[in-house]
């Protein structure tokens, strides 16, 4: 061995797991990927982790409680390179989908009435990066595989991945899908991330904008489309919203003025 | 005092840790505690259409993420007035069995094994066990590239959509996981002998109530509109929140379940328990030669309900696809009927019953209701803790063995707090 492992933790914060899950379905490369690596935290895989200094940590899901933000800032402080990964880590995921509305202490209540929790202080959810800076973002909701271990094996070298900064239409066009928005539908391809493969239009179906805004998306023209199509304002812009949660806030302030 | 903390809790689905107070040789407190962050999914569908519901409820979580879409399509659909052909109602059949092999080989081999045979995590029982675990991983592949060719996607497929699929699977897909299946079956029995071996600690227990779906017809399976309970009650789907009593703890960001009072369990055991006598073929040859009253009143028998579930879902998945290959025509989307109306949607996800509940105007959603298997599961996994402990206590155990059996108490039910949590609602009467 010319140079010891890379010290890795996978943290999981607020959302489904399934950021988490898509590493362990990886199943052929799971027992490499553990073999790769010195994986010093991965609780949902493993009882024996501990919180010591690490090289890489990979942290999936928002911040919705200050003992998470304090956790995260925790994490930040020993780790070298810090990668949010999937869409809830990114940009909020849909638990941020009001981000910015002001809503969200008249919704706890509508939830959990006037009672609180013992053991935790919830705030409304956000991405890591409101609290600790990332080094590295693989959006995807879930993550997909291919990608995931692509980035990966480049961080194990120290190296940072090329990653696509187009939308998902292209993607959409390798696989010669006829395109939906043409067709009248709501798609949401022009402004969305590539990463998954152009899954749902593949499938027939819209794309739902799950992999996060494409970098320098043009918002204004997505939405001036979308009207000409007769779809109205409220249902571009909560559409717009569902998985966007941090990446929406500032393009629909300026289209619309408000939220 | 003494105090024993788990936390985290490892190798479940979400954050949650468990908190045991000894004081002077009595147990204080115990504590099943859940973290994870408040999300308010019941508020963020409110004003959302019945597709996008579908879209943002199966992200309450990815284990259960079929079931969840399941749930919420068969709520839905009831709400709009909305039947499916039988070639879309079977597809769906098919991909939720995909889920529970999943779900349940990743719980059982992955995650709860190693308690048994005394390891940290598969991957350091994988040095002694190495073809159980590499068997398992690919079952467990396996049961992903269903999910992956039927829902498009291993986890959040969208394919499966309100009244429909947007584009169907190949035949030869069909056929090549028919193939698959059968290969599997082998295993998946060894597999059950592997769990059904192992020695079963009976100090902590005690009869519990057992609810699971009741499926139309006198097959064992995954859907029902009718409720089963092991006290001979059957209650329809629709009066859910008699069954279900959700209260609010100040240490869970999930809510507590209790019915007439009383804790239940839901998951595989249940189901065993309450419709076990409906299986076929070699399930049914495991499920006599396994099953015993001990289940009634002991949780960790849900390992072993699991494994023999996932033979029950090997041996009936080739019977589904020749269904479905036999129906040529893929259907058209069916449009809703109507704009307005109210539906409960029931259906076991692998670790149990989980009701979707949604009043629809205007084809928007007014009000959502979600009840999850995991908040059901929580009054009997800090009861059982409990018996546990207090007995420990009696005979000296150390603190370390007290937190391991609590651990493979809790892990038994294979929790998963993603789900549980933030799906509260306070009711105000």
């Amino acid at each position: 061995m010319y140079h010891s492992k890379k010290r890795v933790g996978i943290y999981g914060f607020t959302g489904c797991n399934g950021d988490q899950l898509v590493i362990i379905h990886s199943e052929d490369l799971l027992l490499d990927f553990f073999d790769s690596a010195d994986i010093k935290f991965f609780s949902l895989a493993k009882s024996d982790n501990d919180d010591s200094e690490l090289d890489i940590a990979l942290i999936e899901g928002s911040i919705s409680s200050q003992e998470q933000a304090e956790r995260v800032k925790e994490i930040r402080s020993r780790t070298g390179f810090v990668v949010a990964i999937g869409t809830c880590a990114c940009y909020g995921g849909i638990q941020a989908m009001e981000l910015g509305t002001r809503g969200w202490d008249q919704r706890f209540r509508k939830v959990y009435g006037d009672n609180y929790l013992s053991n935790r202080t919830p705030i409304e959810s956000k991405p890591i990066d409101v609290f600790v800076d990332v080094d590295f973002y693989i959006p995807g909701c879930p993550i997909d595989r291919d990608q995931f271990f692509y980035c990966f094996s480049h961080f194990l070298q120290g190296d940072n991945p090329v990653f696509p900064d187009y939308p998902v239409c292209y993607e959409c066009k390798l696989r010669e899908n006829d395109c939906l928005l043409l067709e009248g539908q709501l798609c949401l391809g022009p402004i969305t991330a590539a990463g998954c493969g152009a899954r749902c239009p593949s499938h027939n179906l819209v794309c739902l904008g799950c992999w996060g805004h494409v970098k320098e998306a043009n918002v204004s023209a997505e939405f001036n489309l979308l009207k000409e199509k007769k779809f109205s304002t409220d249902e571009i812009k909560r559409r717009f919203r569902i998985y966007n949660g941090s990446g929406m806030m500032k393009p629909l302030k300026k289209i619309l003025g408000v939220l | 005092m003494n105090e024993i903390i788990v936390e985290p809790l490892s190798r479940v689905e979400g954050e949650g840790g468990i908190t045991i107070k000894i004081d002077r040789k009595k147990v204080k407190e115990i504590k099943f505690e859940i973290f994870e962050g408040t999300r308010l999914i019941e508020t963020l569908v409110e004003g959302k259409s019945a597709q996008e519901d579908v879209s943002i409820t199966c992200r309450i979580c990815a284990i259960c993420t079929v079931s969840h879409r399941m749930a919420a399509l068969r709520g839905l659909e009831k709400a709009l007035g909305i039947e499916v052909p039988p070639k879309v109602d079977l597809l769906r059949r098919l991909l939720h069995m995909g889920e529970l092999i999943e779900s349940n080989s990743l719980h059982v081999f992955i995650l709860a094994l190693p308690d048994f045979l005394g390891y940290p995590s598969a991957i350091a029982m994988a040095e002694k066990f190495g073809d159980e675990v590499l068997k398992a991983l690919s079952l467990k592949k396996f049961a992903n590239q269903i999910m992956s060719i039927i829902s498009g996607r291993m986890i959040h497929g969208e394919n499966p959509t309100i009244g429909g699929f947007g584009r169907y699977p190949d035949s030869q897909q069909l056929i090549d996981i028919k193939k698959k299946a059968h290969q599997f079956i082998e295993f998946a029995e060894y597999g059950t002998s592997l769990v059904g071996r192992l020695e079963i600690p009976s100090f902590f227990e005690e009869e519990t109530l057992l609810m699971c779906c009741e499926p139309d017809g006198d097959e064992y399976g995954l859907m029902g509109d009718r409720i089963k309970i092991s006290n001979g009650e059957v209650v329809d789907c629709e009066d859910y929140k008699k069954l279900t009593n959700e209260r609010f703890c100040d240490h869970s960001a999930a809510k507590h379940c209790l019915y007439n009072g009383k804790p239940y369990t839901v998951g595989a055991i249940a189901r065993m328990n309450n419709i076990g006598e409906r299986l076929k073929g070699e399930a049914a040859r495991l499920f006599t030669e396994y099953w015993s009253d001990r289940w009634r009143k002991n949780p960790l028998f849900n390992n072993l309900a699991q494994t023999i579930e996932i033979v029950w879902a090997l041996e009936q998945i080739p019977v589904l696809i020749d269904k479905i290959l036999k129906i040529k025509k893929n259907p058209d989307i069916v449009p809703p009927a109507r704009e307005e109306g109210e539906g409960v949607g029931a259906v076991e996800a692998p670790r149990g019953t989980l009701y979707h509940h949604y009043k629809i105007k205007n084809g928007l959603i007014e009000k959502a209701n979600f009840v999850i298997p995991t908040g059901q599961n929580l009054e009997d996994i800090e009861k059982y803790m409990r018996r546990a402990v207090t007995e420990m206590i009696s005979n000296e155990h150390d603190d370390e063995q007290i937190r391991k059996q609590c651990e493979i108490i809790v892990r038994a039910y294979d929790p998963c707090i993603s789900c549980a949590t933030h799906l509260v609602r306070i009711e105000h009467i």
